[in-house]
Formats: structure tokens, sequence, C-alpha cells
């Protein structure tokens, strides 16, 4: 009998270890390669730094690998990048490796856990950037830039770069996803309507244009109810009306009034059969909805320009447009979080070289090339009157006035804080009569308590 | 002797590779559990026990282990009957080559990447814009409906797509199982007297006791770690976590979150149920005949 037990527990356990090996292989890669000690790469970064001198010496090419995710014109935008890096340095050649978005930030923990041979270069969203930064595993920002980031960039695109006083990271961009819209020129030119002005006229011609249909709404109005889209605009209605959810020690406090009448406009737009929950709750862009003539206008940054004529195939000025979103209060603000920036791992085997990329591709002159081809805004205050970039993207000329009124979304973890937020907004929209102020003390609670990241700016 | 050094030599890359790929990882990721682990740190904290009690103090573990027992013990049931039913029908089919068809039919959704499947489910039948689901409503008289807002019908709609995708290898092990049994077993019954349903209950269900062991068992288990399907059409866990299941909350803490510490206390939380879930079956299904 105890032999049988003990046989069948042996079975049992098998049956079992099998599933928890398959739920953490994934990671069990990684557990291997830690193993090694940080000692051990610093001897094998320096042999790798020798290395590369050496190949330099002997007038070979140092190869630099460069890491970004799959995105058409962006990539496009970093081989040209190389390109140039190479044409100025031709002793180094730069391998620009892409990795679709939803297993990228997967690649890049294992890199980061890898002893050498991971990239030298890893372009990140900085809403990911701090589970990488809270490692040691990254290489501080050199001083000479680290100052430039002080002075020359502009706060929200730094905040999240910056740990206990030192830099982790440069941005590429000024990420907002708050001040433009999509907007269907066609639908408009169809329905003999003129872009709204005001906020009062984006509310009315949002109601006149849209159609529902049970949980749906089959031609959407104005759209602002995405993963990206809602926490920003919420947080900009907050600051336009002279309100802020930051308080002193850096607690989120939507529960203002001014918090309160933001929310209750937004869940209005739903109410009123605007715009629904099925982008929110499926994933996906509103923007997408504009582009397949569901929608009139959509709130985005203007990165998604690229998207209507790439991955669309739109003309811009045919078919769609790029226009201010109506500001809601009396006083422009709003909150950006940190967006696209540059790392450099310890564990690369040229990490000086990396930076004097990283410096190379920084340059105002090289940046605003690479934000036109990527439809960025540019993150340095330097670039704000940048005649090449003005001149290459006049539709977003507006967005370059308000950047200096923004600020930084705040030391949280965006993700996990729109998570948060999002499922507090759809159950508010799920409610009868809901009790909006309860509502928002909740959510400000749970951000402030669950998704503020671990380290000190 | 002899004979033992032979079996040895071939039992040992075996052996090895049991070792290196399920015994070390589940060893070191018990291990893991007991720190605050990043594998990008070169210093991981200890942490003892701390990622444990914050486990039992975790409501979406919970509700976790809930769904998890919900969807596995649902999917399976409704899976050993159908793939019963189904293979009952098709050993009774008496051409060689429909029955062959059938088969194939059912196995087609097998071979299809489940990642694959589960996307065409989320847009082409799930998905309130133009999808199947809301089609028929439409067609009904009613409205679409955005079914990621519900709860259940979110839940009952994975397992459905469970089912879909996963009966054809079970219909193929009954089918096997059916056609083992020795024929003068049923003419014996439906000479005394037995209809179809006693001949099927009384006489082949109890003849095919280790295939039916086996397929339960082993549907159990591999669906205590069905991850694609939630993945996709869940993958924040649904309406207040309603089809979380264990699975895709390992992947958000250790993949998303990046608390690999408490991804791995997960982890051995789920060894554990299907630990005492493989134990209880393997007692309950033990078979001690032969046909001879």
């Amino acid at each position: 009998m105890k032999k049988n037990l003990l046989r069948n527990g042996a079975i049992c356990a098998g049956v079992a270890a099998m599933m928890l090996t398959g739920c953490s292989s994934a990671s069990s890669d990684s557990q291997t390669t830690a193993a090694v000690s940080s000692a051990e790469e610093t001897e094998a970064g320096n042999a790798a730094e020798e290395t590369a001198s050496e190949a330099a010496a002997d007038g070979e090419k140092i190869t630099l690998t460069f890491w970004c995710h799959q995105n058409e014109p962006w990539i496009k935008a970093y081989e040209a990048m190389a390109d140039r890096f190479e044409e100025a340095n031709p002793e180094y050649e730069v391998k620009v490796e892409s990795y679709p978005f939803n297993v990228y930030n997967d690649k890049i923990q294992t890199a980061l856990t890898a002893g050498t041979a991971g990239p030298d270069i890893i372009a990140v969203w900085g809403g990911m950037a701090p589970s990488f930064i809270k490692s040691d595993a990254l290489s501080e920002v050199p001083e000479e830039m680290a100052k430039q980031l002080d002075e020359d960039y502009m706060q929200p695109t730094t905040g999240i770069y910056k740990k206990e006083g030192k830099y982790y990271g440069v941005p590429m961009e000024y990420n907002l996803e708050y001040g433009g819209m999509i907007v269907n020129k066609k639908l408009f030119d169809e329905a003999g309507l003129s872009y709204p002005t005001t906020w009062e006229e984006l509310r009315e011609t949002s109601k006149k244009v849209a159609k529902k249909n049970g949980d749906l709404v089959e031609m959407k109005g104005f759209e602002m109810i995405d993963s990206d889209a809602l926490i920003c605009n919420y947080l900009a209605m907050i600051l336009q009306q002279g309100g802020q959810y930051l308080t002193e020690d850096g607690s989120v406090d939507f529960a203002t009034p001014e918090g309160i009448k933001a929310m209750n406009e937004i869940l209005s737009m739903v109410q009123d059969g605007e715009d629904d929950l099925q982008n929110l709750t499926e994933g996906e862009y509103e923007f997408n909805d504009v582009y397949q003539d569901k929608g009139y206008m959509s709130s985005v940054g203007s990165w998604a320009i690229g998207e209507g004529t790439d991955s669309y195939g739109l003309t811009y000025g045919t078919d769609f447009e790029y226009v201010k979103v109506p500001q809601y209060g009396s006083q422009m603000g709003f909150a950006s979080e940190t967006g696209w920036g540059l790392l450099v791992p310890k564990n690369g085997a040229h990490v000086d070289d990396a930076w004097k990329y990283v410096e190379f591709f920084s340059q105002p002159e090289n940046l605003v090339q690479h934000n036109i081809a990527c439809s960025q805004l540019p993150p340095r205050k330097s670039m704000l009157d940048n005649e090449v970039y003005k001149e290459a993207m006049p539709q977003v000329t507006f967005l370059l006035d308000i950047l200096p009124s923004g600020q930084w979304m705040g030391p949280y973890n965006t993700s996990d804080m729109r998570d948060v937020f999002n499922q507090m907004f759809i159950d508010l929209c799920q409610t009868d009569a809901p009790d909006v102020e309860q509502a928002l003390k909740d959510a400000s609670a749970e951000i402030t308590a669950n998704c503020r990241i671990s380290y000190e700016n | 002797m002899k004979n033992n050094k032979f079996v040895a030599a071939v039992l040992l890359p075996s052996f090895l590779f049991l070792f290196i790929f399920v015994i070390f990882p589940v060893i070191y990721g018990l291990g893991i559990s007991l720190y605050d682990y990043n594998p990008a740190n070169s210093k991981n904290v200890f942490l003892g026990a701390e990622n444990y009690v914050r486990l039992l103090q975790d409501a979406t573990f919970w509700k976790a282990v809930k769904n998890t027992f919900f969807f596995c013990v649902v999917a399976v049931v409704l899976n050993i009957a159908i793939t019963l039913f189904l293979a009952e029908l098709i050993s009774h089919i008496r051409s060689g080559k429909i029955r062959v068809l059938f088969r194939a039919v059912l196995f087609i959704p097998c071979i299809a990447p489940m990642i694959g499947t589960s996307m065409i489910w989320k847009y082409g039948i799930v998905g309130t814009d133009g999808g199947l689901l809301n089609q028929i409503l439409i067609f009904l008289g009613k409205g679409p409906k955005n079914w990621y807002l519900t709860e259940m019908p979110l839940m009952w709609i994975i397992i459905i797509y469970t089912l879909w995708a996963d009966i054809g290898y079970n219909v193929i092990l009954f089918t096997a199982g059916l056609s083992n049994i020795p024929k003068a077993f049923e003419e014996a019954a439906a000479i005394d007297g037995a209809g179809p349903l006693r001949r099927f209950f009384l006489v082949k269900l109890p003849l095919l006791g280790r295939t039916f062991a086996f397929v339960s068992i082993m549907t159990m288990a591999n669906y205590f770690q069905m991850f694609a399907q939630f993945r996709v059409l869940a993958p924040k866990g649904g309406m207040h976590d309603s089809a979380m299941v264990l699975t895709n909350y390992i992947y958000r803490t250790s993949f998303q979150s990046f608390d690999m510490g408490y991804g791995a206390a997960i982890a051995t939380g789920l060894f554990i149920i299907v630990f005492i879930v493989a134990m209880i079956q393997n007692q309950l299904m033990r078979v001690e005949w032969s046909y001879e």
C-alpha cells in the first residue's frame, strides 16, 4: 500500500512537475544565465571591449546591435539613422534587429539577464522602462549627456529614466497622447460639417454624427476611450480646469471637484452614445475606426498619422487630417508619460561605443530626422523651433506650442496605472447611477499603493 | 548484470533530459519563489516565505484558483462526454473511409496553433463589431453585445472554444479504445436483451476503463495549463478577473510586472494543486483487470 502510494505520488509529482516546467520554462532559461555573477559580467565586458578595440586597430568594423519593436516606418527610421552613423563613423556597423511588440519586453528582460552577447542598444517604451531601470543591468548615461538631459530635455521626457539622481536612458521623443486628433476628412466633407474648434462644438458634432446599436456605436463621434487615450485626456481635462491630481507627497488623487467633473463629462460621452467601450475591452486603438470610416474624430498622438499613410495606404489631406483637440478648460495643461527612449545594457559587448551611437542619435540634426520619419514630437527644448521639423511636419506644429505646458504624469508605472483606471471606468459605465467620487477615491488609493515605481528620482 | 548496464545506458539520456528540462527547473523555480527575484539584478533579496504569505492573502490568486477549477472541471467533463459520444457514433460507421473522414475533420482544430485559432475567435466570432455571435443576435433582431464586458458568458465562450479546439485528440483515443473491446462482450449483452444505451454504459464503458483513466488524467493536467485562449480572449483576466486563471496570472506577474519571485510562488501553488488532483484521479481510476 505504502509502496503504491509512493509510486502514485511519484507519477502525480511527474505530471505536476511537467506543468510547472511548462509554466516557468521561459523564466528558467533566464534563471540559468542569471547565475553568472556580476564579477564575471564585468570581466566578460572588459574582454569584449578589448576585442572591440583590437578589432578597430586591425581595421575590422565594430558591430553594434540595435533592438527595436516591429513598426514599419520606425524600423526604416532606425535603419536610416544606422546608415548615417556608419557614414560618419566608418569603423562601425550597426545591425537593426526588430521583434513583435507583444514579445519585445520579454526579449529585453532575457537579454538583460544574459552574461554577454545581448544587444548593445535597446529602444524601449517609457511605460515599460521602470521594469528594466529598477534592475542594475543598465549602463548609466555618461556625464556629458546627463547634463544635456537636465538642461535641454523637457521634464516629461526624462522623468522615468532617472533613478536616484542618475539617468539610465535617453528619450527619443516627447510622447503626447493628448492635443491632436485624427479626423476623417471624407466623412466631414460628406456631412457638410467643419472641424470643431471649441469643446462645446466638439460634443455637439460628436452627438450629431454618432449612431448606436446595442452595445456598439456603429458610427463614432469623438473617440478617446482606448487604453492609451482615456487617461491622458482625463488628466488633461483636470489640469485644464486648474486642478491637479498629484499631491505634494506624490500620491494620486482623482477625487477632486475637477476630477469628478472631468469623469462625468467622459461618462456622458458613453451615455450619449458618442463612443463605446469596444476598443477599451478589445485592446485596440480608437483611431483605427476613423481610418476605417467608422468614426469621425479620434484623440491620439501624432505617431498615428504614419499608421494612416503607411498601414492603411490613405492620403493625408484627402482622406484624413490631424487637427487640434479643442481645449476642455480655460488654461492649457496636460500630463505626459515618458515615451520611447534608448537604453544601453551593462552586459553589452561595446558599452562605450553604444553610448557614442546614442549621443549621435540624440544630436538635434539627427534626432529631428528620426522624429520626422516616425511622426514623433521632439523631446529637446532646442528643437521646438527647428525649421526642418516645422517644414516637414506642418500638420503637428500646433503641438510644439503646447509642449512646454505639459507636466510629467508622475512616478508611476503607467501601464499598471492604466489597468486600474480603465477597469474603474468600465465599472462606472456598467453601473446605473454610479458613485463617481467613491470610484475615483478607490482608484486613486489603489494606484498610489500598487503602481508607484520602486525607485526614487 | 550485463542487462542492467544496457538498461541503464538506454535510460540515461532520457533521465538526463528529464533532469535538465523538468526536475532542475522545478527545483530552481521553488528556489526563486523564496526571493524578490529579477534575473537582471546581480543580487536578489532573500524573502523566505514572504511570497507565500502574500499568496495566501492575494484575492486575485484565490479567484484564479476558483476559475481554474471551474474551467477544468466543466471543460474536462464536457470534453469527455462529447468525445465519448462522438467516438461511439464514429465506431458505428461501417465505411472505413467515412470513419477516417470524420476523425480527420474533428482533428483539424487540434493541428492549428491555439494562439492563431484564438485570434480568429477573438475577432471573427466574439468580436463586438462583426463577430459571428453578434451577427446572430442582429439576425434575431437584437443589438450587438460586447462580450468582453460579461463575466460568466465570456468564461463559457472560452470553454466552448477549448472544446472546439481540443476534442479531436480524445475522439481518436476513445475510438481506438472502443475498437479494442472484443465484439463478443457487446454481442453477448445484446443476446441477453440489453439495449444500445445499457450496452454502452454497462458493458463498453467499464471495459474502456484504461483509456478513460488515461484520457481524463491527461486532459485534466492539460487543461490546468491552458493559457493561449485566456491570453487572447481575456488578457487582463476579463471583467473583475472573472476569466483569470492561474497560468495567465503567472504570466502577468512574471513577465509583465517582472515580479518573478512571486510568479514562481504562484507556479508552486499550481504545482501543488495539480499534484493533489492527479493523485486523487490516479487513486480513483485504478484499473486492475485485462481482457484475458
